[in-house]
């Protein structure tokens, strides 16, 4: 039984991961670079819903959590608009360098409105839920229920819409945004704020889950990227297969280590990956499927 | 007078730590983003060992030794890496530093840090005036820097640099490139583990929260800053980037913002770093080519 529950704690904490990977795995798969400053729309997207709960706004928690949606997809796009846009087409390392700047830029500001401190909402969301004697929180069926959604909603949007079809085409040849004409604003657009709605709401579920610290964007960034190397770069749904191998590792893995060594699994599944199976476990050649 | 000593004890510190990074990142081009786990365990090594009794001396050797093993360790497997790869794997790598030695107590003591860190002696007499320090981190540095030129500018340097710039022409050379390699790596932890242990018998309390990638991300921003490849461009760095930390202090805030100073601090590194970028991605002092 205690498996179990661990195995449900690691689940609903591996389909935020999986929602933290997809920003990361879409710019990777269609821009090339790996953004360093992506773990920053989790932060913002838990901090934008506490500066929307609190005066001056005092605004309740749904709408909230609408704006500070907005807001960190406003931020994504900016910063893609003034740090990102200007560098395209150089050599990826100077586009990872700029985005570590750009991160620090915006953990500042996070650190500079809110302070250091860990936070909380203040609104309790403690309902559970028994089945067979297994225990679940209504927080974490909102981490699997939204996971699963977003990720069919995703699914939907790259096999059946023209813009789908776009990305995929243009993840697969970067060459083709020239040659056919593509519409390099609107993948642009698309790609960074799904990227952030994606996090935002990854990052609302885990301040709701647990609490608030400046620190978030950075720590949960790294185990994104563990997600994006099991599923192999650029691969959308090996993303979401990978987030929820680190959160069932991590929690199962707590049950045979000491717990201050939960952090390490990600960590270590990233530079094993690196090592032996860069390409990830389920290998597409390029591009975003 | 006080202050202006310890300004002058940390831009040299990090002189030595961005000199070090340089030789990896400027040279031979590898970008690695874990740099903060040499500097970290050249800190703990001589810090645990001169607290059980031994010499500074020792230590500091020793913190060479250590830092320099570790690179041989960690070179050997994450040198099949390339680009941003490496990058991202020995950010990963310096993470697992950290929670180790956040985890393992019976050694570090966990977050608690290690406290009474002694300072060098001086002829025979504990060196606790700044000014003693000053000369002792001096004479160390250049010392270190010393051996980073003449192995910059050794025909092995020389070879990094043709590494750097096409792996396939260097290969044609029908030399070990991996041997290269991982000797610049080992040269550079080397170097990054006198630093971490130069900081720690000058804070002389060390802990975990020390080592974190915000202090790779100082260091990787020093010799960026200064201009990658050449030998004065991560002084520069070094001394502007630790300039500009202090004087955030000195900003006229009213005295409860200073909570402020670490995200002012921040939002500045993460700016000129995105603006070096788009600007001037070579820094300030541009290498040199024919």
């Amino acid at each position: 039984m205690y498996y179990l529950e661990l195995l449900i704690n690691g689940i609903a904490a591996g389909g935020t991961y999986a929602l933290f990977a997809v920003g990361l795995t879409m710019v990777y798969g269609i821009f090339r670079f790996i953004n360093f400053a992506h773990g920053e729309m989790i932060a913002w997207g838990a901090y934008g819903v506490l500066l929307f709960l609190a005066p001056p706004f005092g605004l309740p928690l749904w709408l909230a959590i609408i704006l500070a949606l907005a807001l960190t997809a406003g931020i994504a796009l900016a910063s893609e608009r003034i740090a990102f846009r200007p560098l395209a087409g150089r050599a990826p390392l100077v586009l990872l360098i700029a985005s570590i700047g750009v991160s620090f830029v915006l953990r500042g500001i996070l650190q500079f409105i809110f302070g250091a401190d860990l936070q909380s909402y203040g609104v309790e969301i403690s309902g559970r839920i028994e089945i067979f004697g297994l225990v679940a929180t209504y927080i974490q069926l909102a981490m699997l229920g939204l996971s699963l959604t977003f990720f069919a909603g995703l699914y939907v949007l790259l096999r059946f819409t023209l813009l789908g079809k776009t990305l995929r085409a243009v993840a697969d040849n970067a060459e083709l945004f020239g040659i056919m004409g593509l519409p390099l604003a609107r993948v642009r657009l698309v790609v960074w704020s799904l990227g952030a709605l994606f996090a935002a709401t990854g990052g609302i579920l885990l301040a709701l889950d647990t609490n608030l610290e400046p620190y978030m964007g950075l720590t949960n960034l790294l185990k994104a990227f563990a997600a994006v190397l099991l599923g192999g770069a650029g691969n959308v749904f090996g993303a979401l297969l990978g987030g929820l191998i680190i959160g069932v590792g991590e929690n199962l893995g707590t049950a045979i280590i000491s717990p201050g060594y939960k952090d390490l699994i990600a960590f270590a599944v990233v530079v094993i990956m690196l090592l032996f199976r860069p390409q990830g476990l389920f290998a597409v050649k390029s591009g975003v499927r | 007078m006080d202050y202006i000593l310890h300004v002058l004890i940390m831009a040299l510190i990090y002189t030595v730590f961005a000199s070090s990074l340089n030789l990896q990142l400027g040279l031979a081009g590898l970008y690695n983003f874990g740099h903060v786990a040499f500097f970290a365990l050249g800190a703990y090594g001589s810090a645990l060992l001169t607290v059980n009794g031994l010499p500074v001396a020792v230590g500091w050797i020793a913190a060479i030794a250590i830092a320099g093993l570790l690179g041989l360790v960690i070179a050997y497997p994450l040198l099949r890496l390339t680009g941003d790869y490496f990058g991202v794997a020995s950010l990963a790598f310096a993470e697992i530093i950290r929670i180790l030695l956040l985890n393992e107590r019976w050694l570090t003591k966990g977050p608690m840090g290690v406290p009474a860190i002694p300072r060098p002696t001086w002829l025979g007499m504990p060196a606790t005036s700044l000014v003693q320090y000053l000369i002792i981190v001096i004479v160390a540095s250049a010392a270190v820097l010393a051996v980073l030129v003449v192995v910059g500018r050794s025909p092995f340097g020389r070879f990094l640099k043709v590494i750097r710039e096409d792996e396939e022409v260097a290969r044609a050379f029908g030399r070990d490139i991996v041997s290269y390699k991982v000797r610049c790596v080992m040269v550079g932890a080397g170097a990054a583990g006198l630093a971490g242990a130069m900081w720690a018998h000058y804070v002389t309390y060390i802990s975990p929260a020390d080592f974190t990638i915000e202090v790779t991300i100082l260091v990787l921003l020093s010799v960026v800053l200064g201009g990658r490849g050449t030998f004065a461009g991560p002084i520069l760095g070094a001394f502007l980037v630790i300039l500009v930390q202090e004087a955030v202090r000195f900003l006229p805030l009213p005295p409860e913002w200073g909570r402020l100073v670490v995200p002012i601090q921040g939002i500045i590194f993460g700016g000129v770093l995105v603006a070096m970028m788009i600007l001037r991605p070579q820094g300030f002092i541009p290498e040199h080519r024919e």
